[in-house]
């Protein structure tokens, strides 16, 4: 395996079976794949195309009919492994009689740690996902989005080097889903490695470097977002500031120059843009002040503000 | 070395960490249901209502009776059935919600999820055992200063010593031998199977003492009786035309040591089946630093043999001499301890077949187990397997036995019988549950319910 690739799988395959034993389906077809260290890895696909029974590979929840996993250089089911990791899955999981605080305290439980430093943690994590306010009430009461936050938070309660995440902005308010994207790529910038799936492509787009598509459990694309979507023949001038007139010239002048029409636009902000500067633009880039914990953990490189992606 | 043991030593502290988080998890989970609530509901209504409601024969023995079976019986007998239960669910209900995944991608293995959850199983029911044992104190202690007992009449602690005889397995193997050497064994029973009835039967078996007979008995005492303390003879008996029958006869008790001294009792006019009295160890005239270990008890039919019946009684079981053995309380403790490892046992059982099952069946396959274990030992008792060639009959009986077969070292301490009848539980019993019930059973299950979480693919397919 080499050294910078923090998940590598050769010949994965997982073949469901009934009561009886019998094959019922094969959700995942030799899949060959590797998540270098750093960055923010999409893995897409149409519903029942493998993508969530991959993860649960990655975590050692469901074992391989046939192929290797590998992920931080050893096997899913090393403890060792696990320490590393954070996981929140594409259903926020909760024990519902459980407050939030009471859920991060259990799961830093479980990392062993000092009840001072998951104490700390659980604050600081609370107040980065904005449940500070409801931190001492059931879980079971939450709406979506809110257990959406607690799933996050114990995501990264041990500041995680890889971060996997299902669906990570189903159920989110669009301030709530930029917020959890700002914080990947500000995660990510600092060096964490994150996998993440997401049935919302503009989410997708916003986030990851690098994306694989998936159908009915084959790998059908790999490689560098900006290299995948770029069209060959076209090229677009974005120009501010002109009038109509100019506008009209220089259009004729180009359609001149390489003897084509050339389609002229105006171009518009996307709406969840719109919406976050007209109703939440003062509160967008709070949360990397509210963790310093994420903030040590990667070396101190996550900037206050560095919301815009 | 030294950093070995730190490495050691800070292994551990996360490891107890990691316990303790989901023992607390499984405590929290548990106080926060309703099941709990109801669960408390009943104990209280068992500990406190039910020795209210339940009217004894008037006497303090009956009200002891009432009191301690009663209450905590009733009382062990809900924790079991909790127990078992929300065993059944601890991880079957976080697996079918998929809860358990999130715990399992975490460095946390198997085996510490189960151990966490027993933990706060075990801890609830010694709480809720403590509670019910000092709620049927607090009543025995108030009854007393109510009613006024007598010295006599109150709550004891005996050691029980029963006559010195050959062992049941002895005494078939004699008797199948001389069954074989008349040719007389049945033809279609194994070896087994007859040693196995002839056995149940001498331990079982009852002697006669006609009206003019007498009988005798050796008690060697492994605990030996001091200077002015209390001996009490017991015996319990049938007679040949109904158990009101009257009777009479002489009891000699002889001590061992010094055979020249002994005590006669005489019975005269007593209807019951059973037969009690104490003699003080004075009698046998012994120094304050002397003590008795060895006795002699002859009983004697003095009852007209023309109309007199004679008395049947079974040997092993209904002839015993009672010393001191102990406070009332440090007694009630020691039952209090063999109940905590059968619920230490029950909970183990339940979470292992919680690790392997959904909860509806293992609540069912657990409800089973502890009905066989109930009516196996009777089952095993009564029916044989060679009496029958049917298939059914055959499995049924072999099923039962088996059951009984495993389960039977578990539940052979029977602490609330001796309790009630005022004997000693001895700590040769105590320790055994503890090491077998609370301990080894316990850890076998573990592993296994660790090898099954592990083995088990907890992702739901999607």
């Amino acid at each position: 395996m080499a050294e910078e690739n923090v998940i590598e799988t050769r010949g994965l395959r997982k073949v469901f079976r009934d009561f009886w034993r019998r094959p019922t389906v094969e959700a995942v077809k030799d899949l060959d794949m590797a998540v270098a260290r750093g960055g923010v890895f999409g893995l897409l696909g149409p519903n029942g195309s493998g993508k969530s029974t991959t993860i649960k590979m990655l975590l050692g929840l469901l074992r391989p009919t046939s192929g290797d996993v590998r992920v931080l250089g050893k096997q899913p089911s090393d403890t060792a492994v696990k320490a590393r990791i954070g996981y929140m899955p594409e259903v926020s999981h909760l024990h519902h009689f459980l407050t939030p605080r009471e859920t991060l305290m259990y799961y830093a439980s479980l990392f062993g740690m000092r009840r001072s430093e998951a104490v700390r943690r659980t604050a600081e994590l609370l107040h980065m996902v904005d449940l500070g306010h409801a931190a001492d009430r059931a879980v079971g009461s939450f709406s979506k989005g809110m257990a959406r936050r607690v799933g996050l938070a114990q995501a990264l309660i041990n500041a995680p080097e890889l971060l996997i995440l299902d669906e990570p902005t189903s159920g989110l308010d669009p301030i709530g889903c930029r917020e959890v994207k700002d914080l990947l790529r500000t995660l990510a910038a600092g060096g964490v490695s994150i996998l993440m799936t997401s049935h919302l492509l503009a989410d997708v787009e916003d986030v990851c470097d690098r994306v694989a598509i998936l159908d009915c459990g084959v790998l059908q694309a790999e490689g560098r977002i900006a290299e995948l979507l770029r069209l060959p023949d076209e090229v677009r001038f974005v120009v501010s500031g002109i009038d109509e007139d100019v506008a009209a010239e220089l259009r004729s002048e180009i359609e001149q120059r390489v003897g084509r029409a050339v389609r002229q636009e105006f171009p518009s902000m996307s709406l969840e843009a719109f919406f976050l500067r007209t109703v939440a633009q003062e509160r967008v880039g709070k949360v990397f002040e509210t963790a310093p914990f994420l903030r040590e953990s990667i070396g101190g490189q996550v900037q206050k503000g560095n919301t815009g992606s | 070395m030294i950093c070995m043991l730190r490495q050691a030593g800070r292994r551990s502290a996360v490891c107890v960490r990691r316990v303790t988080g989901v023992a607390l998890l499984a405590a929290r989970a548990a106080l926060r249901s309703k099941a709990v609530v109801a669960m408390l509901t009943a104990l209280v209504a068992g500990s406190v209502l039910l020795p209210a409601v339940v009217k004894g024969d008037g006497t303090p023995e009956g009200e002891l009776q009432i009191l301690l079976s009663y209450t905590l019986g009733f009382s062990f007998a809900i924790l079991c059935l909790t127990t078992m239960w929300a065993a059944c669910a601890l991880f079957a209900a976080e697996i079918d919600r998929s809860l358990l995944q999130m715990s399992v991608v975490k460095p946390v293995r198997p085996f510490d999820l189960w151990l966490g959850k027993w933990c706060a199983l075990l801890v609830l029911d010694v709480l809720c055992l403590a509670a019910a044992y000092g709620s049927a104190y607090a009543q025995v202690r108030w009854r007393i200063a109510r009613d006024a007992w007598d010295e006599l009449e109150r709550p004891t602690c005996r050691h029980v010593t029963r006559p010195v005889l050959p062992p049941p397995e002895v005494e078939a193997r004699e008797v199948y031998e001389e069954l074989r050497s008349h040719d007389a064994l049945p033809k279609d029973m194994s070896e087994q199977a007859v040693l196995r009835v002839l056995e149940e039967r001498a331990a079982d078996k009852y002697d006669v003492i006609n009206p003019g007979g007498s009988a005798a008995w050796r008690f060697d005492l492994l605990h030996p009786v001091g200077y002015a303390e209390r001996v009490t003879v017991r015996i319990k008996f049938d007679t040949e035309f109904s158990t009101r029958e009257h009777v009479t006869g002489v009891c000699r008790l002889r001590s061992l040591e010094r055979p020249e001294a002994f005590v006669d009792v005489e019975l005269n006019d007593f209807t019951l089946n059973e037969i009690e009295f104490i003699v003080d160890t004075r009698a046998f005239g012994i120094a304050e630093e002397e003590s008795l270990r060895g006795f002699e008890l002859v009983f004697r039919h003095t009852g007209d043999p023309g109309s007199a019946a004679g008395i049947m009684l079974r040997f092993r079981q209904d002839v015993a001499l009672l010393t001191p053995g102990g406070t009332f309380v440090a007694n009630l403790l020691r039952s209090a301890i063999v109940h905590g490892s059968v619920l230490a046992l029950l909970a183990a059982f339940g979470l292992t077949l919680s690790a392997c099952f959904s909860y509806p069946v293992a609540a069912f396959v657990a409800t089973v187990m502890l009905v066989l274990t109930m009516v196996g030992n009777s089952v095993a008792r009564v029916a044989s397997e060679d009496d029958s060639q049917n298939f059914v009959h055959k499995a049924g009986v072999r099923i039962s036995r088996a059951v009984q077969f495993a389960t039977s070292r578990a539940m052979r301490a029977e602490p609330l019988a001796s309790l009630t009848r005022g004997e000693r539980i001895e700590n040769r019993v105590v320790a055994e549950s503890v090491l077998w019930n609370g301990v080894t059973l316990p850890l076998v299950f573990a592993v296994m319910g660790g090898w099954i979480l592990r083995r088990r693919e907890l992702g739901d397919p999607t």
